[in-house]
């Protein structure tokens, strides 16, 4: 009448870990996270609806770096003013010249 | 998934919802570090030690628990430690409000991942029932 309730990791199971190294992660490899947040679609799905998920998820992806340049740029703009309000007009530039 | 997790769900000592519920955080270890089911708790043994990481590791942003179809699960957000310079092997997900710090999961990265002076990555699955790290299906 009743089935086990399971709960352990497929075989195989990995969480993921990405490093970089002497630099931040640019706003394409964070896209690509965070598409694969939004979409996701099964191995064994139709293979038409498979392919759609991925055109989609393609598409977001792009969208996403596009804003998150945006958003980079507009935070090194606040970053620029607050130094130069602060008296640091050469680090202010380094900044904006990033 | 560790053995005494699952008998603390039946006792309610966890409580994944966001914002309301348990603090859960993240600690890194060494591949000196020899976890298995049975284990219970937090140890700051070959616990990692580098820049940009602190003992006791990082706190999690909880995904609230939900459900879809007949398969319930719990996640968290993607965990950075930024400006890191580190090596780990693998991490432990442990309740750092209960008593004792009781141990969730371990995860095991498959092989040693470093930075250096770079941003350290835990990327969680997506939040669905066939994906999320807690499900009970």
């Amino acid at each position: 009448m009743t089935s086990a309730l399971t709960m352990d990791f497929p075989a195989g199971f990995q969480v993921g870990v990405q490093t970089s190294n002497n630099r931040g992660f640019t706003p394409e490899e964070i896209a690509s996270r965070c598409a694969d947040k939004i979409v996701s679609v099964s191995d064994t799905s139709h293979p038409a609806i498979r392919e759609q998920a991925k055109a989609f998820k393609d598409q977001i992806e792009k969208v996403l770096a596009f804003y998150m340049r945006e958003a980079v740029k507009s935070d090194r703009t606040t970053v620029y003013n607050a130094l130069m309000d602060a008296g640091h007009p050469e680090l202010a530039k380094m900044i904006r010249n990033l | 998934m560790c053995t005494s997790f699952k008998t603390e769900l039946l006792q309610a000592v966890h409580n994944f919802t966001n914002g309301t519920g348990d603090t859960f955080k993240l600690a890194l270890y060494t591949n000196s570090a020899s976890f298995t089911a049975a284990t219970t708790a937090y140890t700051a043994t070959n616990e990692v030690v580098g820049t940009g990481y602190t003992a006791g590791g990082g706190t999690l942003t909880n995904v609230t628990p939900t459900s879809s179809g007949t398969t319930a699960f719990a996640d968290f957000a993607d965990l950075t430690f930024s400006t890191a310079t580190i090596t780990a092997r693998g991490a432990m997900i442990y309740n750092d409000t209960a008593a004792g710090d009781p141990s969730v999961v371990i995860l095991d990265f498959g092989a040693d991942k470093t930075s250096t002076a770079g941003d350290f990555t835990i990327v969680f699955p997506a939040a669905d029932a066939t994906n999320a790290i807690i499900r009970i299906a």
